[in-house]
């Protein structure tokens, strides 16, 4: 863990066994397509940049495409100052409609690489058979760093550690993993206990997410706050804790946490831990584990699992369909 | 199990097309004619068998009455029916639950069993979900006077599914000290649990050594190859001398059927012939029980070679668990469990 220890600039950190260094908070791209209209989301993206956050998240389903093109948007004039990742969906699909996904992605980002490029939303069991099964999207990974068109390539999961375990026991060489690190995972079906130290012993570059559970849930019940929360997952040691940030508030809410960034000690990390603790142990604020909701209507459609017609992108998904001429339909 | 799954049943029933007009117009001549000769039992060769309910003394129907869907049914007449065919075709074993429709379900199987109770075996289930032993008894008393009896012959502690469910329940002042009263008092004859999750739940509830009589798991020919209860429950359970019951044969509302892994007999027949003392199976109406009976009355065990066949077949449609959804999904864990849990509602999250 490399730290910048002058002034208010966020720490960078290295990516993995890698010479990049990225910074130690990453600008989430889901919360991005939430913002109020295009023009406040690219002032984000820009503001975020002068901040310090040099890691960008994206993915090929967010909200239909829109976080990508905000973003493409916000980051022009402004690529080569950053580490743009993105995700495929094929969610078990094969490796040529995961280059399809690519193609559309690096348009949509308005560049001619990626930094990382990463697996989506591995979740269910099968995951990792047809991942890296003939013909699967490890394939695409493999082909696309040949290519030049990604630099480094992982994958990212909300699930279950069991399936990120199994996905680093395929073999594939994967630079970088993604998963959700927070006080209350700590005690839950853990990936701060069970991947982690896997990741840090393999010199992978670790992407912490849902610090603050995904929605802010723990905050506004007051069980903890928004800063503790941020702090506890980017003292852990990962390469960036990725938080969404959808309003101006929230940028500066975070960038007051990570510039000039002070790790919590050892102490203080337990004390959290054992704050949370009895919300923590039947997974109530980490819905994300036990629920269907979080998994994205690609990922459903490719195992056959129920939609969910409440779902933003679904409902995104059929408006698309009426034609109007608007790319991103009002869905309410 | 959840609510608001009875559509769903509908649809699988007549889009599977597995009950054919003959099978049921041959179901209601049966009822026609045994409801004159109530107590005769059909002979052994088109009965359903009975088996022991573990080391209890107590024999129960290798196919048994799921209480919810009893609950569903369009009134008590309908439900009065059922439960009649039922035990002429020498079903005896009732399930149920303390929140299964509010209470609705014990009250519907406590006026079915109306003058059958000594021919019955009742099972309910109580719903403390981390809560202590006095709620378990109180909840004890009702589902006793829902049911219209004095003493239940099992009673199981309902949706141990969440993670920290065993660690509640074995704390001090917990049900399972209720459980233990209760045996003491004689009002219940057996004791178990129940839950649809995880198997690494279930075999933290027997970590405790406690003296369970019974356990419940779902079981059918996707879960042999999907976090199973099968491979990881079963033996463990077999080995204890525990009577298991079977549930979500077809995947909880049909779901092993309708997407066509298997056809209704198939799957029924698959979960009947593992070594268990009962298979739990919903019924709303008269239509799905002659289905069941086509494979429970006179029932022929599949060989492990069937069964195994079976497996290979539905192992692409378990690998993800997308017809086990009760594993995957919050979709089959029910309200008061969610309450005492702080999870979010049905409503607000569905699955």
């Amino acid at each position: 863990m490399t730290q910048n220890s002058t002034g208010p600039a966020i720490p960078l950190r290295q990516f993995g066994k890698s010479s990049a260094r990225i910074s130690a908070l990453g600008f989430g791209g889901h919360h991005l397509g939430d913002a109020a209209d295009e023009p406040t989301a690219v002032r984000l993206i820009q503001e975020a940049v002068d901040g310090g956050i040099t890691f960008y998240d994206n993915c090929w389903e967010y909200h239909r495409g829109k976080s990508e093109i905000w973003m493409g948007n916000g980051l022009k004039g402004r690529r080569d100052k950053v580490f743009l990742m993105t995700k495929v969906c094929t969610h078990g699909r094969d490796a040529d409609l995961a280059m399809q996904m690519l193609e559309q992605s690096l348009r949509r980002l308005q560049t001619d690489h990626l930094d990382l490029w990463q697996i989506h939303g591995v979740a269910f069991d099968n995951d990792p058979e047809l991942f890296i099964r003939h013909n699967g999207a490890a394939e695409a990974l493999h082909t696309a760093k040949q290519q030049g068109k990604v630099r480094f390539v992982g994958f990212t999961g909300h699930k279950d550690p069991n399936i990120h375990l199994k996905m680093l026991n395929t073999g594939f060489p994967f630079d970088a993993v993604q998963m959700p690190l927070n006080a209350f995972d700590s005690q839950f079906l853990s990936f701060e206990k069970q991947v982690l130290p896997e990741l840090n012993t393999r010199g992978i570059a670790v992407l912490g997410m849902k610090p603050i559970n995904g929605h802010g849930e723990p905050v506004t019940k007051g069980i903890l706050t928004a800063q503790e929360a941020l702090r506890y997952a980017m003292s852990l040691p990962v390469t960036t804790t990725i938080t969404g940030i959808d309003k101006p508030e929230v940028l500066q809410q975070n960038l007051a946490v990570a510039q000039g960034f002070q790790p919590m000690s050892p102490q203080e990390m337990q004390a959290l831990r054992d704050r949370v603790r009895d919300q923590a142990a039947d997974g109530r604020f980490e819905m994300y584990k036990l629920s269907l909701k979080f998994d994205n209507p690609e990922a459903r459609m490719a195992h056959q699992f129920p939609l969910d017609m409440q779902s933003v992108e679904v409902k995104e998904m059929l408006q698309a369909t009426k034609n109007t001429g608007h790319p991103f339909p009002k869905t309410s | 199990m959840q609510h608001g799954h009875d559509s769903t049943r509908r649809r699988f029933l007549k889009g599977a097309a597995i009950v054919s007009a003959a099978t049921v117009s041959k179901g209601m001549s049966l009822v026609q004619s045994q409801s004159n000769i109530s107590a005769a039992r059909q002979g052994p060769n088109d009965s359903v068998p009975h088996r022991p309910l573990g080391h209890t003394g107590i024999q129960v129907s290798a196919m048994a009455l799921g209480g919810y869907h009893l609950g569903s049914t369009r009134d008590q007449q309908e439900a009065n029916e059922i439960v009649a065919r039922a035990m002429a075709a020498g079903i005896n074993f009732f399930d149920n639950a303390w929140d299964y429709h509010d209470g609705h379900s014990e009250e519907v199987v406590g006026n079915a069993l109306k003058g059958k109770r000594a021919d019955a075996v009742i099972m309910t289930k109580v719903c403390t979900h981390g809560r202590g032993k006095d709620v378990a008894m109180k909840q004890l008393e009702q589902s006793l006077r829902r049911l219209q009896t004095d003493y239940l012959d099992l009673w199981q502690i309902h949706e141990v599914i969440y993670e920290n469910d065993p660690d509640l329940i074995f704390a001090a002042g917990g049900a399972a000290e209720a459980l233990l009263q209760a045996k003491q008092q004689g009002k219940v004859r057996a004791i178990g649990f129940t839950g649809h999750k995880d198997p690494r739940i279930h075999l933290k509830m027997l970590s405790h050594n406690f003296p369970f009589d019974t356990v419940q798991m779902p079981l059918n020919c996707l879960d042999a190859t999907f976090r199973s209860f099968e491979v990881q429950v079963l033996p463990e359970a077999n080995k204890r001398d525990l009577a298991v019951l079977g549930m979500k044969s077809l995947g909880g509302s049909g779901e092993i059927v309708i997407n066509g892994a298997a056809t209704a007999q198939e799957a029924l027949r698959y979960a009947m012939s593992l070594p268990v003392a009962s298979t739990i199976s919903g019924v709303d109406s008269m239509q799905v029980l002659e289905q069941n009976l086509t494979v429970a009355a006179g029932l022929k065990p599949m060989s492990a070679q069937e069964m195994q066949a079976l497996r290979d077949h539905c192992k692409t449609y378990a690998a993800d668990g997308r017809f086990e959804l009760f594993k995957v999904t919050k979709k089959y864990d029910g309200k008061v469990g969610r309450e005492q849990h702080h999870s979010p509602t049905p409503e607000e999250l569905p699955a």
